[in-house]
C-alpha cells in the first residue's frame, strides 16, 4: 500500500470523525459516504481511480473556495442594501458571478492577456503547446490561446448586444401592449405569434443568406428572433401589475403612457426581466455559437468559440481535446449564467428555502 | 347552558418569536388559555397583537419565520410543543379544526366542494364515501345552506362568499372535532351575509358541543359568539372576563378605550340653501361592456363641503358608480355634472383642472400605492404635476400634506410604502388626494382593511380636514356604524339602484324602505343577546341573502319624500 492511499483514507476518517463529533449531520454523510465509495472503488480500480476521485474533489473544494471568498469580497465592497442581496447568494450563484467576472475580465483586457495577434500565424498548423504556445496551434497555424481570448470578446459581445436589443424592443412592446391594451395589444400579440411561429434558426439562416453575414445583420436577426419571447414575458408581467390601483390612480391624475411604463409599471416588474435576460442570454449565445459553427456567423479570420470548435474538428478524430476547450468554455460560460440566474428567479417568486 | 367542566386546552406562558431583519423577536410574550369542552373563548386585539398566531399555536403549529420558543400546550393531556410532526398531524382535521378568513382562498377552486369536505374523513378512515357525502348534506342543512342536497357538488367560485363560509365551517365539522379555530370567519362579508353565517356558526357549535376560538377584531361579533372574551395587545394579555363582565365592566384602559371607539360621532350638517350641487349624477345607466346593466337609473347630489355615504352589499353598485363619476367607466345613458357643468363622460377627454378637482382614496391601501416609490414622490407627483411646483417649493408642499394627516415629515420622506402600518399608508392615500389640491374626493370603503382604533383614527382626521379644507366626500361603505359617525346624507343601494336616500337622522329613523331595514337590523350590537332576539323577530330563514334576495328594490320606494 501506498503512503498516497494510506493518507488518502487517514484524512477521509479524520473529517468524518470530526464532522459527526460536532454533529455537522450532512457533511458526516457526504465525507463517510465517500469513505465507504472509496473503499470499493479502491479495490476495483486500485490508488489510480482515488487519485481521481481526490482531484476532483480538491478541484470541487476549491470552487466551492473561490465562490466563498468571492461572495465576501463583494459582500464586503458592495453597499449595505447589495450586500444585504448577496448574503442571500447560494455559493453556485457565486461561482456563477465569479466566471461571468472572469469571462468579462479575459474579454475586455483580450488585447493585453493574450500573447499573440488574433490572426497572427506563429506555427505550423497544429502545432502541439509549447511554452509559447498556451494551448497549441490551430489548422492555420495561430495560437488558439490568443484567440480564445479575443472570441471572448467577440462571442459574448454579440450575444449581449443582441440580446440586449431584443429585451429593449420586446420589453417596450410589452409594456405598451400593457399599458393601451384593446387592438394594439391584439395586434402585437398576433404579430409575436407570427415570429415565434417561425423556427429559430431556419429564420437567420434565412435573413443571413439574403442580407449577407454582417455582425449587424445577425445581431439584428437574432433581435428579432427573441423579442416576442420577451414581449411576451413582459406583457404578462405588466398585465398583472397594471390592474393595480395605483395604476388607475394615476391614469385618472392624467399621467401619459410614458410616465406609466417608467415609473409605475416598470420598477414593479424589473425581477422576473433581469432573470430572463439572464436566460434569454445563453440561448442567444447558443444561437450565434451555432450560426457561426454552420459558418454563417461570425466571418474569419475573426476569432468565436462557435468557428473554433468547427476549424479544429477535424483533430477530435486524433483524439486531441483541443476542439473541445471553445466548446468547454461556451458551456462553461451558459452554466454559470444560469447558477446566477437561478437565484434571481428564486429571490423574484419569493420562495422561501426550507 | 350546561358546560361539562373538562379541560380541552391549556396553554401555559405560550412564547413564539418571530423571525425579521436577521433575528428573532418575541410575538407573543407569554400568554395562558385555559379553554374547557364546549366553551367558545373570543380572541380580540388590533392586527398584530398575535391573535392568529395563537390560533395557529393551539394547533401546535408555528408558522414560516416564526417558532414556538417557550411555554406549554397541552391538548386533551397531549403536549403539542414536544409532539413530532407525526403526532400532530393526526390530531389536525381530526380532532382540532380550522375556518380561515376568506373561504374564497382556502377551498381549491379546481375541486367540488364535497370532495375537499370529505377528504379529512376519508383520510383518517372515519367513514366511507357515500356515508361522508350523507354526513356532509346533513351538515349543510344544519347550516341553512340551500339545496343541501346539491349545493356540494359545485365548484367553490359557483357559491357566493357567505354560503362558502358555511361550507368550510361545515367542513372544519366533517370529523365532529373536540375544537375548532375561527379565524375571522365573517370578516370579508357584507353585515346582512355575517348575520347567517354567525348564526349557522353558533348553532352547530351548540349543538355538537364543540370548543372553539373565535378569533376576531370586532366586539360586537365577539359578544354574540363567544362564552368568555380574551383581550391581547401586542403579544401579550390585556384581561380575561366572561362575555358579560367584560362588556359591562372592563377593568383595562386599553379594554374601554376598544369599547369607546363606536362613539365617535360629529353633528349632521344641512344642506346650503340654493346653491348649485358640486357633483350632481343624474339618471345614470351603466355597463361593463356587453353585460347586464350594473347601474339603473342612479341620481344624487353632492354639495360642497358635505359628506355623502353610500351605503349596499358588496355587488350593489357602489364602486360602479364611483367609477362612472371618476369617468373610468362612461355611463350609457345619463350624466354627471360638476358645479351644474356637465362632465366629459371619459376620463381621458377631461382637462388637468377638471381630472384634478376629484381624487379617490381606496379601499386597499397596499394595491393603492407603488412599493417601489419613495412617498416623497408619491405625494409630491401630484403637487408637481398639477401646480407645477419644483424642488424646495415641491419639498415644503409635501411637508406641509404629511403634517396634515399627522406624521412626521422627516420620518416618513425617504420612505417606500411596504415599510408602513396599514393606517400609516391609508393616511399616505389620503395625502396623495389632496395633493391635488381637490374639491371633492371619493372615499372607497377607506376604513374597511383596517383595525377598529385605526379606522377611527382616519375618519376623525377626514373629518378634521372636512372642516380645515370644506372638501365634499361621497363615502362608499357598507358598515352602518361609519356612516353614523361621518356622514350628512345617506344613499342606499341595491341591484344598482337607489332605493333611498336622505340627510342621515331621518335614515335612522322608522320608517324604512324593506331593504334599509334589512340593512340596519344587520348591523351588530354590543348586546349579546342581540343576535338571539333579533333571530327570533325575523326568523332565522329571514335574515341575510334569503331576505335580501326577497326584496324587491321598487316595492315601497320611499326616495324623495324624505328630501
Amino acid at each position: 500500500m501506498s503512503l498516497f492511499v494510506i493518507a488518502y483514507y487517514t484524512l477521509l476518517l479524520i473529517a468524518s470523525c470530526l464532522a459527526a463529533y460536532f454533529n455537522q449531520r450532512s457533511a458526516f454523510l457526504l465525507v463517510f459516504g465517500l469513505t465507504l465509495i472509496s473503499f470499493i472503488v479502491g479495490i476495483v480500480g486500485g490508488p489510480g481511480a482515488l487519485a481521481v476521485i481526490a482531484i476532483v474533489a480538491g478541484i470541487l473544494a476549491l470552487a466551492a473556495m473561490v465562490s466563498y471568498a468571492f461572495r465576501e469580497f463583494m459582500i464586503a465592497i458592495a453597499s449595505h442594501d447589495m450586500a444585504k442581496e448577496l448574503r442571500t447568494a447560494p455559493l453556485t450563484a457565486a461561482f456563477g458571478m465569479f466566471i461571468i467576472f472572469t469571462y468579462a475580465v479575459a474579454g475586455i483586457f483580450a488585447p493585453w492577456i493574450a500573447p499573440h495577434g488574433e490572426a497572427e500565424v506563429i506555427a505550423s498548423a497544429f502545432a502541439p503547446a509549447d511554452d509559447n504556445m498556451l494551448l497549441g496551434a490551430d489548422q492555420l497555424g495561430r495560437d488558439i490561446f490568443s484567440r480564445l481570448m479575443y472570441g471572448t470578446r467577440n462571442s459574448v459581445g454579440l450575444a449581449l448586444a443582441a440580446t440586449l436589443l431584443a429585451f429593449i424592443i420586446g420589453a417596450l412592446a410589452g409594456l405598451l401592449a400593457a399599458t393601451k391594451g384593446g387592438w394594439f395589444d391584439q395586434f402585437m400579440g398576433r404579430f409575436a405569434d407570427v415570429i415565434m411561429s417561425i423556427p429559430s434558426l431556419i429564420f437567420a439562416l434565412l435573413m443571413l443568406s439574403i442580407f449577407g453575414p454582417h455582425i449587424h445583420v445577425i445581431i439584428i436577426a437574432v433581435a428579432v428572433i427573441y423579442a416576442p419571447r420577451v414581449f411576451r414575458l413582459t406583457r404578462a408581467v405588466a398585465g398583472n401589475v397594471v390592474v393595480m390601483d395605483y395604476i388607475e390612480a394615476a391614469k385618472l391624475r392624467g399621467e401619459g403612457n410614458w410616465y406609466l411604463i417608467r415609473r409605475e409599471i416598470l420598477p414593479n416588474s424589473t425581477a422576473p426581466l433581469v432573470a430572463e435576460f439572464g436566460l434569454e442570454f445563453c440561448f442567444v449565445f447558443l444561437l450565434v455559437a451555432g450560426l457561426s459553427f454552420l459558418g454563417l456567423g461570425i466571418q474569419p479570420p475573426t476569432a468565436d468559440w462557435g468557428s473554433m470548435v468547427r476549424e479544429n474538428a477535424t483533430l477530435i478524430s486524433f483524439g486531441d481535446i483541443t476542439p473541445l476547450i471553445p466548446a468547454a468554455a461556451i458551456a462553461l460560460l451558459t452554466v454559470s449564467v444560469n447558477f446566477v440566474v437561478d437565484w434571481m428567479l428564486h429571490r423574484s417568486s419569493g420562495l422561501k428555502e426550507k | 347552558m350546561v358546560k361539562s367542566k373538562d379541560v380541552l386546552l391549556e396553554i401555559e406562558d405560550l412564547q413564539i418569536q418571530g423571525y425579521s431583519d436577521e433575528q428573532w423577536i418575541d410575538i407573543i410574550k407569554g400568554v395562558d388559555l385555559t379553554l374547557h369542552r364546549g366553551e367558545v373563548l373570543g380572541l380580540i386585539g388590533e392586527s398584530g397583537a398575535g391573535k392568529s398566531t395563537i390560533g395557529a399555536a393551539a394547533m401546535g403549529y408555528a408558522r414560516d419565520g416564526t417558532r414556538i420558543s417557550g411555554g406549554s400546550i397541552e391538548f386533551d393531556g397531549m403536549e403539542l410543543t414536544t409532539a413530532t410532526e407525526e403526532e400532530k398531524r393526526s390530531l389536525r382535521g381530526n380532532r382540532i379544526a380550522y375556518v380561515a378568513q376568506s373561504a374564497a382562498a382556502s377551498f381549491n377552486p379546481a375541486h367540488k366542494i364535497i370532495d375537499q369536505h370529505t377528504e379529512a374523513p376519508l383520510h383518517y378512515r372515519l367513514k366511507k364515501r357515500l356515508e361522508a357525502q350523507e354526513d356532509a348534506m346533513e351538515l349543510y342543512e344544519k347550516l341553512r345552506l340551500p339545496n343541501p342536497e346539491e349545493i356540494g357538488f359545485r365548484y367553490p367560485h359557483q357559491v357566493s362568499g357567505g354560503q362558502l363560509q358555511r361550507a368550510m365551517t361545515a367542513m372544519a365539522m366533517s370529523c365532529r372535532p373536540d375544537l375548532i379555530i375561527f379565524d375571522e370567519p365573517t370578516t370579508a362579508l357584507d353585515v346582512t351575509t355575517q348575520i347567517e353565517v354567525l348564526a349557522a356558526i353558533r348553532d352547530i357549535v351548540d349543538e355538537y358541543n364543540t370548543a372553539a376560538i373565535y378569533i376576531t377584531h370586532d366586539l360586537a361579533v365577539v359578544a354574540q359568539m363567544a362564552d368568555t372574551i380574551k383581550v391581547l395587545l401586542k403579544g401579550e394579555e390585556v384581561e380575561e372576563a366572561s362575555t358579560k363582565e367584560m362588556l359591562d365592566n372592563p377593568q383595562e384602559d386599553y379594554t374601554k378605550s376598544l369599547w369607546a371607539v363606536r362613539s365617535f360621532k360629529r353633528p349632521q350638517k344641512e344642506r346650503p340653501k340654493n346653491d348649485v350641487p358640486l357633483i350632481s349624477v343624474r339618471n345614470v345607466d351603466a355597463s361593463y361592456t356587453g353585460g347586464e346593466k350594473v347601474l339603473d337609473d342612479v341620481s344624487f347630489d353632492v354639495y360642497e363641503g358635505m359628506t355623502v355615504a353610500v351605503v349596499g352589499e358588496s355587488g350593489s353598485g357602489k364602486s360602479t358608480t364611483a367609477r362612472v363619476i371618476t369617468g373610468l367607466l362612461p355611463p350609457s345613458k345619463g350624466e354627471v355634472l360638476f358645479k351644474g357643468e356637465p362632465f366629459p363622460p371619459d376620463y381621458r377627454n377631461r382637462s388637468k383642472d377638471q381630472l384634478r378637482q376629484c381624487q379617490m382614496i381606496y379601499q386597499m391601501a397596499d394595491t393603492a400605492l407603488n412599493p417601489k416609490v419613495q412617498i416623497s414622490e408619491i405625494i409630491g407627483r401630484p403637487a408637481a404635476f398639477y401646480q407645477g411646483l419644483r424642488g424646495s417649493e415641491l419639498k415644503s408642499r409635501v411637508d406641509e400634506l404629511l403634517d396634515l394627516i399627522e406624521l412626521e415629515p422627516s420620518k416618513y420622506y425617504n420612505r417606500y410604502p411596504p415599510e408602513l402600518s396599514g393606517g400609516q399608508k391609508q393616511r399616505i392615500g389620503i395625502a396623495r388626494a389632496l395633493a391635488a389640491d381637490p374639491t371633492f374626493i371619493i372615499c372607497d370603503e377607506v376604513t374597511s382593511a383596517l383595525d377598529q382604533l385605526v379606522a377611527e383614527g382616519i375618519l376623525r382626521l377626514l373629518d378634521r380636514l372636512q372642516k380645515e379644507l370644506n372638501l365634499a366626500y361621497m363615502f362608499i361603505t357598507h358598515d352602518l356604524a361609519t356612516v353614523r359617525s361621518i356622514a350628512d346624507e345617506v344613499v342606499v343601494m341595491q341591484h344598482g339602484q337607489v332605493v333611498e336616500q336622505g340627510p342621515k337622522e331621518e335614515m335612522f329613523k322608522p320608517p324604512h324602505h324593506p331593504y334599509t331595514d334589512l340593512l340596519l337590523s344587520s348591523v351588530p350590537e354590543m348586546d349579546p343577546d342581540w343576535l338571539t332576539t333579533l333571530l327570533e323577530e325575523r326568523g332565522v330563514d329571514n335574515v341575510g341573502e334569503a331576505a335580501s334576495s326577497d326584496i324587491d328594490p321598487d316595492a315601497g320606494k320611499v326616495q324623495g319624500t324624505k328630501i
